[in-house]
């Protein structure tokens, strides 16, 4: 069976002001694959995501979700987009937040998909909770929660376990590869290098490119470096040997 | 105590706004302004004299009147007929209407504005004192003798209010939406931009619609305030002043980084309004300078037309009244517009 392309990005391109965020990215992902975008802060990272959440609309370069328009790909809720912040409404309850975000999406059957997603992210307890009364760990699963109801086919994921404890980041990458196992497309981005050694493929960023894509293995190879930190290091700081792992 | 830890955080209190270089401004700059248009505002009180026309219809006593009259300073007479008169008066370009009868004169006053409508009784008063033959009776175009300024406030409090809080509360919760990422995460839904305003918009409306109902029952039962017109026409007028309160407050709080900058809109925004829409001082008694200003307030349309309604007691289908409104539309599709292309802004 052909692959079923999730993400496929191609020369994109995007300035804001003085700033080139992105200068001609490329990255394909495929449906059922977890990528991790790994870079330093200020590398694009976020940039991308937004891009391909249809936040961001690029200079130049093309991005296809799922072979439409990410501003069409959100609007058939293809995507769910967990952002950095836990971006949920302090005064509502967890599931007040949840219920809405259904409605916004057009979810059918919410309180079975709003259950779901909660025993999914094991909140279910706390469904009744203010938002503004959890802890930072609970919000940020509230918020995964929120980006999950309406099923989607691409899962884009702005640093997920910033502020997560160990336990619980371990937790969140049983999700997600559940998630994955079902199909879903999941990109992720990160700093913590352990988090990356799970995904699928990684995309290495640097001021705006891709420096070299692959399996954790590959690129630990490629750097000649005894593991991934120090090929992340290595490569991002010899951007001129980067050439494409693929 | 610790001088040295007081003067670090006062130091350090000055620091901060140094590099908030826009609230500096606006603790410099809005107390002067508000002070010259206060000054303008009171400073110059325009139109002193007071146009009476004489009823020249009513009986021959009236030529006879005007030439007792003659032309002191502080009164200008006109002679025309009686609904003439009256037309002016309704108008606003008369002041009062005398129409001597065999009974003596009768003294018909606009009446819709207590301070004004006192002030030319008295000066009225004093021109017919020992000019004519008895005492004069004096009736109202609008309100009466009991008509207080309450009565003829009320009315535009009720959209000064909506206006003010909902402004305030939409710009701060808009802000708050932008600020904490949950824009950032609706945007990724297949929500519209325009879908978005026009549900703030329904949301904000119905605090508004609360808000007044409250205001129009309190006003009514407790403080005994008369209203003429009907009070479905309030909400119609509120409804559209609300619409304008909120996008503009959502497109505001694209201005703003964060809450404080957000409060600092409110004398801007609100102080003007407050002194150039009719509010306080009548439109029609603003100096020529500050009168081309009141044109580009939204309260000052909602204004006229809340008092033409609820103390003239004009139809809501009446012209004056149907072009208010208009007006106040027409500030509501530019704001809302506004605020739809504010968010674009931010958001791809």
């Amino acid at each position: 069976m052909a692959d079923v392309w999730a993400v496929r990005a191609r020369g994109v391109r995007k300035r804001f002001g003085a700033v080139e965020a992105l200068r001609g990215l490329d990255l394909d992902v495929r449906a059922g694959e977890t990528v991790g975008l790994l870079g330093p802060n200020g590398s694009g990272k976020t940039t991308f995501i937004r891009a391909l959440a249809g936040l961001v609309r690029p200079d130049a370069g093309e991005i296809e979700v799922f072979g439409r328009s990410p501003r069409e790909a959100v609007g058939s809720g293809l995507i769910g987009y967990m952002t950095q912040a836990a971006a949920l409404y302090g005064e509502l309850s967890l599931e007040e937040n949840l219920r809405f975000f259904a409605q916004l999406q057009g979810v059918a059957e919410a309180d079975a998909r709003i259950e779901d997603a909660l025993r999914t992210v094991d909140l279910l307890d706390r469904r009744r909770s203010v938002v503004s009364t959890l802890s930072g760990g609970m919000r940020q699963r509230a918020s995964l929660a929120a980006a999950l109801l309406h099923r989607p086919r691409l899962l884009l994921l702005d640093e997920p376990t910033v502020g997560v404890d160990p336990a619980l980041r371990r937790d969140f990458w049983t999700h997600f590869r559940t998630l994955a196992d079902q199909g879903v497309a999941i990109l992720v981005s990160s700093h913590v290098m352990d988090e990356a050694s799970r995904c699928d493929r990684l995309g290495l960023i640097h001021g705006g490119v891709m420096l070299a894509t692959g399996s954790a293995a590959e690129l630990v190879a490629r750097a000649g470096t005894p593991d991934l930190e120090s090929a992340f290091l290595a490569l991002s700081e010899a951007p001129a040997t980067g050439a494409k792992l693929q | 105590m610790s001088g040295g830890r007081i003067r670090a955080v006062a130091r350090r209190i000055v620091a901060q706004f140094r590099h908030d270089r826009r609230s500096i401004a606006l603790l410099v700059v809005a107390p002067l302004v508000v002070l010259s248009l206060v000054g303008a505002l009171w400073g110059s009180t325009t139109q002193t004299t007071v146009r009476v026309v004489i009823a020249s219809d009513r009986g021959p006593a009236g030529a006879a009147l005007a030439s007792a009259i003659g032309s002191p300073s502080d009164i200008e007479v006109k002679i025309a007929t009686f609904d003439e008169g009256v037309a002016m008066l309704r108008d606003r370009t008369a002041d009062a209407v005398i129409s001597v009868g065999t009974g003596g004169p009768t003294v018909l006053l606009e009446g819709s504005d207590p301070l004004r409508t006192q002030s030319v009784a008295g000066t009225v008063q004093k021109a017919l004192l020992g000019r004519a033959q008895a005492a004069p009776s004096i009736e109202y175009l609008y309100g009466g003798p009991s008509y207080s300024l309450l009565d003829s406030l009320a009315p535009v409090l009720i959209a000064f209010f909506a206006f003010f809080f909902i402004f305030l509360l939409a710009t701060v919760s808009f802000l708050r939406e932008r600020t904490s990422g949950t824009l950032e995460r609706l945007m990724a839904t297949p929500l519209r931009r325009g879908e978005l305003v026009l549900g703030y918009l329904i949301g904000f409306g119905f605090f508004a619609l609360l808000q007044a109902t409250l205001i129009i029952a309190f006003t009514v039962l407790v403080l005994k305030v008369q209203y003429r017109g009907s009070v479905v026409s309030i909400f119609v007028v509120e409804a559209a002043l609300v619409i304008v309160a909120v996008s503009l407050g959502l497109l505001v709080s694209a201005f703003a980084r964060n809450e404080l900058q957000a409060v600092q809109f409110i004398p801007i925004v609100i102080l003007p309004q407050a002194f150039l829409s009719g509010l306080l001082v009548p439109v029609e008694q603003l100096s020529s300078l500050l009168r081309p200003l009141s044109v580009i307030f939204p309260l000052t349309y909602a204004n006229e037309a809340l008092r033409a309604v609820m103390v003239k007691g004009y139809a809501l289908g009446d012209p004056l009244v149907l072009r208010d409104i208009g007006v106040i539309a027409l500030f509501a599709v530019v704001t809302v517009v506004g605020a739809i292309a504010s968010i674009r802004r931010e958001v791809a």
